[in-house]
């Protein structure tokens, strides 16, 4: 592609304009094109074709947000959790007779007036928050590409600025220079601190909940060019693109009269460009867990199971420490924790583990279920747990709900990424009444273990999407509200205090928990005939064995295969899951 | 216009939307002319196409005030309905005529001026307007439909009788159904698709000119209003190609703004002279106000000042559509699209409507701040709308109007059957095998139990309910009990039955309070399991309510049942008031026997534990007996093997989808009503008499019940439902046969006497059966013998053990095994005879 005429990474607009002008020149004609790609996603694709190159990127979030510089190329790290559907932007016109584009911005920057011709494209507008859970080791720190990217642009603030204001003609140039400072986002970050100055700004966007916590920043990602089917909602994605801000966001809201308020999606109200940075999306890419590893690589294949098998055996002898030397629950534990929905047929979801912990009261909750959660935090990306009060079912939001005041679906704590894991602490729910809100909330976990699928509330219509969760579950007894598909009873033998662990064994035991998790499984013939006739054995000796419970016994065979890194059942690995599986009845009795 | 992306000559016009915003004062662009305007103008006088681009103004400025009526106040009012929409200014730029020249505003008259010009066109197309103004003419005049040419070849065509119709009733639109104009006109329908704001604005001035024609004092605007598009668009795929076309799409409203009103014409009264002006007509969506006074005496400054109850006003209203959910792809969300509604539109439709909306699309810039003259380069797209259809009432026929519960209603019940559907469902139905089909789609992976999966279908379709007129109710509700060993897939079932049925409720039997919303978490002080107890029933009116371990149900809770499962109401009493509530369900209730497995030996009642009149309620009962087979067993094995390790579809071979099968219940549930045939009642009452008369045959000394009333009640529910699988209104021969068979595989599970092998049906109603209570008989007076031979009145008691031993010596006629409990019950008898007295383990004659 073209010389560094441009730098992608300071001026992607200069490339894109650069690419654009190319194109024309090829015959790239904008009349008929409706907007179709030049060969921009080709161009930076080539750009940021190796991980060292987006690793320049700088990630947007809620403290580089006060340091990155509009017009730049950032990448945004989230979930998709609303779609805003189709926009309609005024996609390129002609500057006298030559034909200049606005993909990638957001104000038009052509004197109005003076263009004779405009060609209507579309984008589709997410709206995206940091994933719900996501625990501390994935962030990527870009403290050492801010000071990189302070320098830079402290050196050459003054020319920048020129730089830019040439791209940039038309643009009021005040607003332009407050941009630059970097002030609005700042302003707007102290504003939030002190909750009433964010108010008189934007009336209308005290009814949109934050997303999880103060601290996170969502963002309004616009599309171009990506197949509807591309991305669903509640993916996690990582976009690269421009960010940019609106300069009018100081404007005077109040002045909007009623009607426009009406049409519009009424996303520029809700979502001033000061709260909510916009990213013109260049490229994007799912992210699996191994992306948030530093080494970005999964362990090499099943060649060397000796690997798999030390660390297996470090990460055992590191969970069966927090469980008070409970063996048998650790190997639960390991194998819950390398669940994952793999298939689907009516309503079964297959591969679905969720564990249920019993035996436990206020008491050791604390001790061990503390621990647990903490462990749990540095193991895996997303954790989130939730805890089963009366007042908490009776309150929450848990289910996502459409709210068509503003036309926006409001986030429930059930809506989460998959391969999140959730805990739910039931210790402490006392016997109490539940309202309707309580009822529905407990429906709706019922759901979701038993079949791995959310209810969303759309008001005139629910529907259910499917989503991919962990569940594990702490409770004194068995609880019938939350039917797990494991329970054991919890035995520590002593308590431990909380090993330390290196920075190089953490990485490495989330590399072998993503690991296992993505490998592909399968079953020989012949121990597919072993399998059967040990299923039919089982049932015959013990009639009250159930589909679920045959179903369970092959999803824990294939996580104990997986767990040694083997993509096919062995047989010692099968009557591994009969030994445990009979254990587990013995602890019921 | 520039064929497909409007937008673009938009701009030639000095309109870009940036100005609009700017100033609206910079009239050397036309521009924003509302698109009434326009309309106007053009309706008046077509010689405008000539020259100007009236490309419809998409660009609506950003000045929310929409429609402008220009010049021609007269017939500004019902006009704008569609033009003006939202949009106010349209971009509608260039046309020169629309500042400049001056627009004459009579109505009729000057269409004719068009006649002597130069052909014109509609700016940026050949299409001529006068080709389209004769074809619109020699449509609506001579449309006829294709039925009524024959005969009536001199009558009035459809739509000129409509016209005269709407003069009579004074009304101000003619529906004009795009498929009359498609057979009549197919080029001018693909005109009009494409260039509707021109088109219609043609088909307008047409309209007028006839209505003057027929009555010169009609005043009213007759506007057209288009419908019934031959293409219909999914909001998904709208794009900017669709921009300015005529469209049409279903949705379901989800939010309709108040109604807005807009000012058309202001009038302003001076405060120094008190001089009233002459109505001001909305421009570009702004009334300037006259800055002296027009009264040439008095031209005081700044005087004017509005004079609202002289002003007029048009409804307007902004509703937001949303797609519906079978359209939604997974993992998105549902999209929205906004619609303009006018006069007589507004309020035509209310949130949770679905309707089928034709209009046209148009988009308009976004302003970025009223003070500002950029623009962004966004724009906020809507639906004027022309037509609206709400859409067809199939789902609330069935309905009776005590039914207010809407909100209840689930997604299933809602789904909207478009012919095509229906088609598909009719041919479904005719199918020779659809009964077979329909059952075993039903659990697909759950085995065998085929009579028991066909009771449960006929359960979902349900019989009819009856109200006479003395107010007697015989209720179609079919309630079913499973009883069965544990680990025979009950709970599946109940959980499936749960997902398709149209209102269901699973509730397990644990704490089921049986009513109120509400639900109570309790923990076992033991064990601390949680359980939650919720009430069920009342939620499940006209559904099916599912419980699970309907024996560990309370037995308040099961007393409620019988009031449901009769009467289907609820009573409750709270605060001193007893409210009758409706609980029109079925009820699906699964129990375990009470021992850990089911004892062959003991009859259901007895396994179960349930009262007998609770029992005698369910029209059938399944037994569901685990019989240890390997074979089934085998199967069970391989397909959760296949399950996991391979791509588990091949257990459904050409089984119909839940959804499809949810559809087909709800649809056949709400609109099949069947009738027994004579054949078929002919055959009830035969069946019946034959099966009262079996009771007979196991010796005449034992009165055997085989058949009680309520057995027929079941039966005719059950044949009814049969029809209704097939979509039948009337219940065949076959289908009593059929339910017949059904009812006797259910009793010969549940109620046969195990002891002589035939079905008893006091087993269900009583809980003992004939030959149980003969067996009693005997038994008492063995008893009554022995005690008279050994005991004397008064006299040394007699261990119950050695009761035991003497029965089984004195033998005799008790040919059966003894048990300990029998003796006890047959000694219970007799003390309560007063011929023995108990103390304890032993007896004493009194």
């Amino acid at each position: 592609m073209g010389g560094p005429a441009y730098d992608c990474l300071t001026n992607p607009l200069g490339a894109v304009r650069f690419s654009f002008v190319n194109a024309l020149s090829s015959g790239y004609d904008p009349a008929s094109s409706v907007g179709k790609d030049w060969g921009v996603v080709d161009l930076f694709r080539h750009y940021f074709s190796d991980e060292s190159a987006i690793s320049q990127v700088p990630v947007l979030d809620s403290s580089s947000i006060k340091w990155v510089q509009p017009k730049t190329l950032v990448r945004f790290r989230g979930m998709i959790q609303d779609m805003l559907g189709n926009e309609f932007y005024a996609g390129a016109y002609k500057d006298d007779t030559t034909w200049r584009t606005n993909k990638y911005s957001d104000v038009s920057q052509f004197p109005e007036g003076s263009s004779t011709e405009m060609k209507v494209w579309e984008r589709r507008l997410l709206y995206c928050v940091p994933v719900p859970g996501q625990n501390q080791w994935t962030e990527c720190s870009s403290q050492e590409l801010k000071n990189r990217f302070l320098d830079l642009t402290g050196q050459n603030r003054e020319k920048r600025v020129r730089v830019d204001e040439e791209m940039t003609d038309s643009i009021d140039s005040n607003a332009l220079e407050a941009g630059l400072n970097g002030s609005p986002f700042k302003k707007m970050k102290v504003g939030e601190a002190t909750s009433s100055a964010s108010e008189s700004q934007v009336p209308q966007s005290s009814g949109i909940p934050p997303a999880t916590s103060t601290e996170s920043l969502p963002c309004l990602v616009k599309m171009y060019d990506s197949p509807e089917s591309d991305l669903k909602l509640n993916d996690v994605v990582e976009f690269l693109g421009v960010l940019t801000f609106d300069p009018i966001v100081m404007m005077d809201t109040d002045s909007l009269d009623e009607n426009s308020d009406d049409l519009s999606e009424a996303e520029s109200v809700q979502m001033p460009s000061g709260k909510v940075p916009r990213l013109h999306c260049l490229i994007h890419r799912k992210l699996e867990t191994q992306h948030f590893l530093r080494g970005s690589s999964l362990l090499p294949e099943p060649k060397s199971p000796q690997i798999f098998k030390e660390i297996r055996e470090s990460l055992m002898k590191y969970l069966t420490g927090l469980l008070g030397n409970d063996h048998i629950a650790s190997q639960f534990l390991l194998l819950h924790l390398l669940s994952k929905v793999h298939g689907r047929v009516d309503n079964v979801a297959v591969g679905k583990l969720s564990l249920n912990l019993i035996h436990l009261n206020k008491e050791s909750m604390s001790i061990f279920g503390t621990q647990l959660s903490d462990a749990l935090k540095s193991l895996l990306p997303f954790t989130q747990s939730i805890p089963l009060t009366i007042e908490y079912l009776n309150t929450a939001s848990l289910g996502p709900k459409k709210d068509y005041r503003i036309n926006r679906l409001m986030p429930g704590v059930l809506q989460i990424a998959d391969g999140t894991h959730l805990i739910l602490d039931e210790t402490e729910l006392q016997p109490g009444t539940l309202n309707s809100v309580g009822v529905e909330n407990a429906n709706l976990l019922k759901n979701l273990l038993e079949c791995q699928k959310v209810e969303y509330d759309f008001q005139y219509y629910k529907m259910e999407m499917a989503t991919d969760v962990q569940m594990l579950i702490f409770s004194e007894g068995k609880s019938n509200i939350m039917p797990a598909d494991l329970v054991l009873p919890f035995q520590p033998s002593q308590v431990n205090s909380l090993e330390v662990i290196t920075p190089e064994t953490a990485e490495a035991w989330r590399c072998y928990l993503a690991t296992c998790k993505s490998l592909p499984h399968s079953i020989g013939q012949e121990l597919q005939q072993v399998v059967e006739n040990d299923l039919v054995a089982a049932r015959q000796t013990d009639r009250s064995l159930g589909s679920q419970d045959l179903s369970r016994l092959l999803t824990m065979a294939r996580m104990m295969s997986v767990s040694y890194g083997e993509t096919t059942l062995s047989l010692e690995h099968w009557q591994m899951v009969l030994e445990l599986e009979r254990l587990r009845k013995e602890r019921l009795k | 216009m520039a064929s497909d992306s409007s937008p673009g000559n938009t701009n030639d016009g000095p309109s870009s939307p940036g100005e609009n915003v700017s100033s609206p004062i910079e009239n050397t662009y036309s521009s924003p002319a509302a698109l009434h305007r326009r309309r106007r103008g053009r309706s008046s006088t077509p010689t405008q196409f000539a020259t100007p681009p009236p490309p419809p103004t998409r660009l609506a400025s950003s000045n929310s005030t929409p429609p402008t009526s220009r010049p021609s106040a007269a017939r500004s009012n019902g006009r704008n309905g569609r033009g003006g929409g939202g949009g106010g200014g349209g971009g509608d730029p260039g046309t020169p005529l629309s500042t400049d020249e001056p627009l004459p505003s009579s109505d009729d008259g000057e269409d004719d001026g068009a006649d002597d010009t130069t052909p014109t066109f509609v700016w940026g197309t050949n299409i001529s307007v006068q080709d389209v103004k004769s074809a619109i003419e020699m449509f609506v005049k001579h449309f006829r439909e294709a039925r009524e040419n024959s005969e009536d070849l001199f009558r009035e065509g459809k739509y000129m009788v409509s016209i005269r119709k709407v003069i009579e009733i004074e009304g101000e639109w003619i529906d004009v159904d795009a498929f009359d104009v498609f057979d009549y006109d197919p080029d001018l329908y693909n005109k009009m698709v494409r260039y509707p704001l021109e088109v219609l604005a043609i088909f307008d001035i047409v309209l007028m000119d006839i209505v003057s024609t027929i009555n010169r004092l009609f005043e009213k605007h007759v506007q057209v209003r288009i419908f019934n598009l031959r293409t219909s668009t999914s909001m998904r795929n709208l794009n900017p190609s669709d921009i300015e076309k005529m469209i049409s799409l279903k949705g379901m409203i989800i939010r309709s703004s108040s109604i807005i009103p807009e000012i058309r014409e202001a009038v302003f009264r001076c405060l120094v002279c008190g001089y009233f002006s002459d109505p001001i007509i909305v421009d570009r969506g702004k009334i300037s106000e006259p800055p002296t006074c027009l009264k040439q005496e008095c031209m005081a400054k700044n005087s004017m000042t509005i004079v609202h109850n002289r002003c007029r006003f048009a409804d307007k209203q902004i509703v937001r559509l949303q797609e519906t959910p079978d359209e939604i792809p997974e993992g998105g969300t549902p999209h929205t699209v906004s619609l303009l509604l006018h006069d007589k539109l507004v309020d035509n439709g209310k949130p949770g409507d679905r309707i089928e909306v034709t209009g046209i699309y148009r988009a308009m810039t976004v302003r970025v701040g009223p003070a500002h003259r950029t623009v962004k380069s966004v724009f906020k797209t809507y639906i004027d709308c022309l037509h609206i259809k709400k859409a067809s009432k199939l789902r609330m026929s069935a309905e009776d109007p005590m039914d207010v519960d809407n909100s209840l209603r689930r997604v299933n019940e809602d789904v909207e059957l478009d012919e095509e559907k229906l088609r598909k469902f009719q041919e479904l139905s005719k199918q020779p095998d659809i009964y077979e089909r329909l059952s075993r789609s039903l659990a697909p992976n759950i085995w065998e139990l085929d009579d028991v999966k066909k009771g449960l279908l006929c359960q979902l379709f349900g019989g009819n309910a009856l109200n006479l007129a003395s107010g007697a109710n015989f209720r179609g509700d079919i309630n079913i009990l499973l009883v069965g060993d544990p680990g025979t897939s009950k709970s599946q079932l109940l959980q499936y039955i749960h997902k398709l049925s149209p209102r269901g409720i699973y509730t397990s039997g644990r704490g089921s309070s049986a009513v109120g919303l509400t639900a109570y978490v309790a923990k076992d002080p033991e064990t601390g399991e949680t359980v939650l107890e919720s009430g069920a029933l009342v939620l499940s009116d006209r559904g099916i309510c599912c419980i699970d371990e309907f024996d560990k149900m309370s037995d308040s809770a099961r007393s409620m049942l019988h009031e449901v499962m009769e009467q289907q109401t609820v009573s409750i009493a709270k605060a001193g008031i007893i409210a009758s509530l409706n609980a029109r369900t079925s009820v699906l209730a699964c129990a375990n026997p009470s021992g850990s497995r089911y004892n062959p030996r003991l009859s259901v009642i007895e396994n179960i534990h349930l009262p007998p009149t609770l029992l005698s309620r369910f029209d059938l009962i399944y037994l569901i007996l685990d019989k240890p087979d390997e074979q089934t067993d085998r199967r069970l094995a391989k397909h959760i093997v296949a399950l996991h390790f391979e791509n588990a579809e091949s257990a459904q071979e050409e089984a119909i989808d839940i959804t499809t099968l949810t559809t087909y219940v709800s649809y056949a549930r709400k609109n099949i009503h069947p009738k027994l045939s004579d054949e078929a009642a002919e055959e009830l009452t035969r069946g019946y008499v034959e099966m009262r008369k079996a009771g007979k045959f196991a010796g005449s000394s034992k009165k055997v019940i085989t058949a009680t009333p309520r057995q027929i009640e079941s039966l005719i529910r059950l044949s009814e439902a049969l029809a209704r699988m097939r979509f039948s209104e009337w219940v065949e021969k076959h289908d009593v046969d059929e339910a017949f068979r059904l009812l006797r595989v259910a009793m010969q599970q549940s109620a046969t006497d195990h002891a002589t092998g035939t079905i008893d049906m006091d087993l269900i109603n009583t809980g003992v059966s004939a030959s149980e209570r003969m067996r009693r008989d005997t038994f008492v007076s063995s008893i009554r013998d022995i005690a008279l031979e050994k005991m004397q009145i008064g006299g040394s008691s007699m261990r119950l053990s050695e009761l035991l031993e003497e029965l089984k010596k004195h033998g005799g006629n008790i040919n059966t095994e003894i048990h300990l409990h029998d003796v006890r019950k047959a000694v219970a008898t007799l003390s309560s005879e007063g011929f023995l007295v108990v103390e304890g383990d032993r007896i004493k004659r009194v």
